[in-house]
Formats: C-alpha cells, sequence, structure tokens
C-alpha cells in the first residue's frame, strides 16, 4: 500500500508536464476493453467523464458512455459513444466524436496465463472541421480525428499483471480540417489543413493490486504508444506535406483506482501524465494531464 | 438508470455548441486604402446549381497585394474558401481562407498575383467549385 501511496504522490508531482496524453477514447482506452464483467451479468454499462488540461491552456471535458455485452464466458462485445467539449483561446467548442464498436475474445487456456484478442473500429461523428463564428479550428478543438480506424490488441494477463499491445489503424480518412496557423492570429498550433494521420502502436503493463476485503483495487500501468510515421497536411498552395517531429513514441503514466460498492456496481478514478513526447503533435493529442472519474453498473 | 442516461443525453445535445472565444470574434480588417491601385478586376460567374453575384478586385497597397470581394454575394456552402487560380479550376491555387463576411483577403508576400489568372470560391469540404472569377488587368 505504501508504494501505491508513493506512486500517487510522484504522478500528482509530475502533472505539470507539459506533454502528450490520451485524448480521445481510442487506443489509450484499448486495454481497459480486454476486462469484461463478471460473468454472471451479460449486460454492462459505464458512464465515464474525463477532465484534461493540454497545450495552450486548452482544457477539455470529455465524457462518454459504453454498453458491453457478454456472449458467453468467452465473447463478449461493447459499443461506446464519445463526447468532447475543448475551451480555450479559440472558445469554446463541443461535440460528439466517435463511436467504437470492439469485440473481446478470451482464449481457452491453463492458468495463471490468459490470453485475450480484441479487434473493433472507430466510426467518426464529424469530419473533423467543427468552426465557431466561422473560423476554422484545430484539431485540439475538434471532437474527432475524422478517421475510420481499426482498432486490434492482444492481452497476456498473468496473476496480477496485464500486458496490452495494440495497433490503431486509420483505413478511410474523413478530415476535412481546415485550420492554417497563418490565418489563425496564434502560433500555438500547427497547420493541420486536410490532415493525414498515421497509425499508432501500443503497449501497456498493468499491475493490480487488491484489498483483502476486495472493496479497493489499484491499477498503476504504464502505456506506450509509438506513432509510426509523419502525419501531413495541405499547404495554402495546395501541396501535400510531412509535419516534420509528429512521429515518435509517447510514454504516459496512469493510475486507476476502483472502490467496489458490489458485485454489480462501482467506482473508478484514473489519473495520468506523460513523461516522454513526440516533438510535434498536430492530432491535438496533447493532453498533459487527465482525470476521469467512471461508473460502472452490470446487470 | 434510465434517467441518468436521458439526462446526460440531453445535456450532451444542449451542449453541443459553440462560444466564441479572443481568436474567434469578428476581426476588424482595415478596409482598402483609398492610395491603393486597383490591378485586376474579374465577375463572378456560377457553377451548375449556384447563385453568385459581384466581383473580385485586387489592389496594391504599398507592397502588398489584397483581394476585395464586391457586392458579393454566393449560395451558403459548409466549407467556402477564396482561391487565387492559375486556372478557372482549383488545381493551382493559393488558398486565402475561409470566405467570411470580412470580404477582403490579404495576398501572401510569397506570392505574385500576375502568375495567377482567376479568383474562385470553392467547398473543400466536398470540393465543389461554387463559382469564378477570370481576372483582367486593369
Amino acid at each position: 500500500m505504501k508504494k501505491i501511496l508513493l506512486c500517487v504522490l510522484l504522478f500528482s508531482m509530475n502533472s505539470t508536464i507539459q506533454a502528450q496524453g490520451c485524448s480521445d477514447a481510442g487506443i489509450c482506452s484499448a486495454g481497459n476493453s480486454f476486462q469484461t464483467q463478471e460473468h454472471e451479468h451479460k449486460n454492462g454499462l459505464e458512464f465515464g467523464s474525463i477532465l484534461g488540461a493540454g497545450e495552450a491552456d486548452v482544457r477539455y471535458f470529455s465524457p462518454y458512455l459504453t454498453y458491453s455485452y457478454q456472449f458467453n464466458s468467452q465473447f463478449a462485445m461493447s459499443v461506446k459513444v464519445t463526447y468532447s467539449q475543448a475551451s480555450g483561446e479559440f472558445g469554446q467548442r463541443g461535440q460528439f466524436g466517435d463511436a467504437y464498436l470492439i469485440g473481446n475474445y478470451h482464449f481457452k487456456t491453463e492458468k495463471p496465463k490468459k490470453w485475450s484478442l480484441l479487434v473493433g473500429g472507430k466510426f467518426p461523428f464529424t469530419r473533423s472541421n467543427l468552426k465557431i463564428n466561422g473560423y476554422s479550428l484545430p484539431l485540439d478543438y475538434q471532437a474527432s480525428l475524422g478517421t475510420f480506424d481499426l482498432i486490434t490488441g492482444l492481452n497476456l494477463n498473468y496473476k496480477r499483471w496485464d500486458f496490452n499491445t495494440g495497433l490503431q489503424l486509420p483505413v478511410y480518412n474523413l478530415n476535412r480540417n481546415s485550420y492554417f496557423k497563418e490565418y489563425s492570429g496564434t502560433d500555438d498550433f500547427p497547420s493541420t489543413n486536410l490532415f493525414e494521420r498515421k497509425p499508432d502502436a501500443l503497449f501497456r503493463t498493468t499491475y493490480t493490486y487488491q484489498t483483502q476485503n476486495k472493496k479497493w483495487t489499484f491499477k498503476p500501468n504504464v502505456l506506450l504508444i509509438y506513432h509510426l510515421g509523419e502525419d501531413s497536411y495541405e499547404t495554402i498552395f495546395g501541396k501535400r506535406e510531412n509535419i516534420d517531429g509528429s512521429d515518435g513514441l509517447t510514454l504516459n503514466g496512469n493510475l486507476i483506482g476502483i472502490y467496489h460498492f458490489n458485485k454489480k456496481n462501482s467506482i473508478e478514478l484514473s489519473i495520468a501524465t506523460p513523461f516522454v513526447v513526440r516533438e510535434v503533435r498536430p492530432d491535438g493529442l496533447t493532453r498533459s494531464f487527465t482525470a476521469g472519474l467512471i461508473y460502472k453498473t452490470a446487470f | 438508470m434510465k434517467k441518468i442516461i436521458l439526462i446526460t443525453t440531453a445535456w450532451l445535445t444542449v451542449s453541443a455548441c459553440q462560444e466564441e472565444g479572443e481568436l474567434t470574434h469578428d476581426k476588424v480588417i482595415a478596409p482598402i486604402e483609398a492610395s491603393s491601385v486597383l490591378v485586376y478586376t474579374g465577375d463572378f460567374s456560377p457553377t451548375s446549381g449556384i447563385n453568385v453575384s459581384g466581383q473580385a478586385k485586387i489592389y496594391l497597397e504599398g507592397t502588398k497585394y489584397r483581394v476585395q470581394l464586391e457586392g458579393f454575394s454566393v449560395s451558403s456552402g459548409p466549407d467556402l474558401k477564396v482561391y487565387l487560380s492559375k486556372s478557372a479550376s482549383p488545381s493551382e491555387f493559393v488558398n486565402l481562407g475561409n470566405l467570411t463576411s470580412a470580404t477582403i483577403y490579404d495576398i501572401p508576400q510569397s506570392v505574385n498575383p500576375m502568375d495567377y489568372s482567376h479568383i474562385l470560391i470553392h467547398c473543400q469540404q466536398y470540393n465543389h467549385l461554387f463559382a469564378i472569377a477570370p481576372l483582367t488587368s486593369n
């Protein structure tokens, strides 16, 4: 327990780091989809609300709703809908972001090793070109990146440890963002006109500690995201250009604390901050700190 | 639980709105100076199914070129841009920004308007050309 408290303290001390955290609920939350509710309840409902702070004093409020259904002891599916509201110098803009459909298959393996597979997709509600008063907004203010993504992942559970790998692959680009730094009045955000993004690869390690009375669970975890290539945009001259430094590694720390009211209901607090970030983050994934409160129920 | 979902959905629907900020208030754009020299003029004509009226004029103001849309109106579109283009189609162009009520657009210093022949109004989001103004020298 002392170690856990120490972790919490260290996270708090590092919360001012200006760096990239997880933004939308894409690959960053893929690991959570491996964990399904107790098998005696087929239905699960999760309502989360995440507050975040990003670059240039942009603040985020990102609630989401997830419904999951356990078909049998091995297979479950979940549907998730996200909303995002950003506030900053450009004003305030909120909109539904993406829908996720994720399937989760648990292999029949001998204990203590348990393997599971995750396959799903992300479907955007916007083309990432929301405006305020006719002014184009950077991706930091967009509720979605405007891409249809394939999400795959593999999880190994070994005793108290979980090891997740994942891939988020944009397969169809609907992004029609029209933000130009040249015409915006600020240098805080790079131009992202007709933005095209590259895939992300994920690796997450989670340690699970549960108190003896099983009322509390703590899950410190480390999340590595590698952006597999440089993103690109179309200049004011209609020429496509790569964005230097937009590829590379992001390393996030995340601590989850869960209180179980009973076998059906629980509430979860999740705080996260990045320690290593990419040089440039045109996709607006610039959270320097996030705090989420999540309520889960099974029925 | 139903009430929670209903209230949440209603709240999110209501809050799917926008609020202006420091960078998105209507900007005060300096008018074309009286001493500016009119160098190019073009009358707008519409593409199929579009209504447009007005003129595009390019002025030289000191060392800076500026575009002004005069008596201008066009059918509404979701993502209209003003292009300075080398032809009547948007293939080689300079995107001067969103079409707004401002009607005056600065041409970047690195651009020589003599290399361009048209002002276009183009919907970028759906890649649809709305209006064309061929420029003639004054």
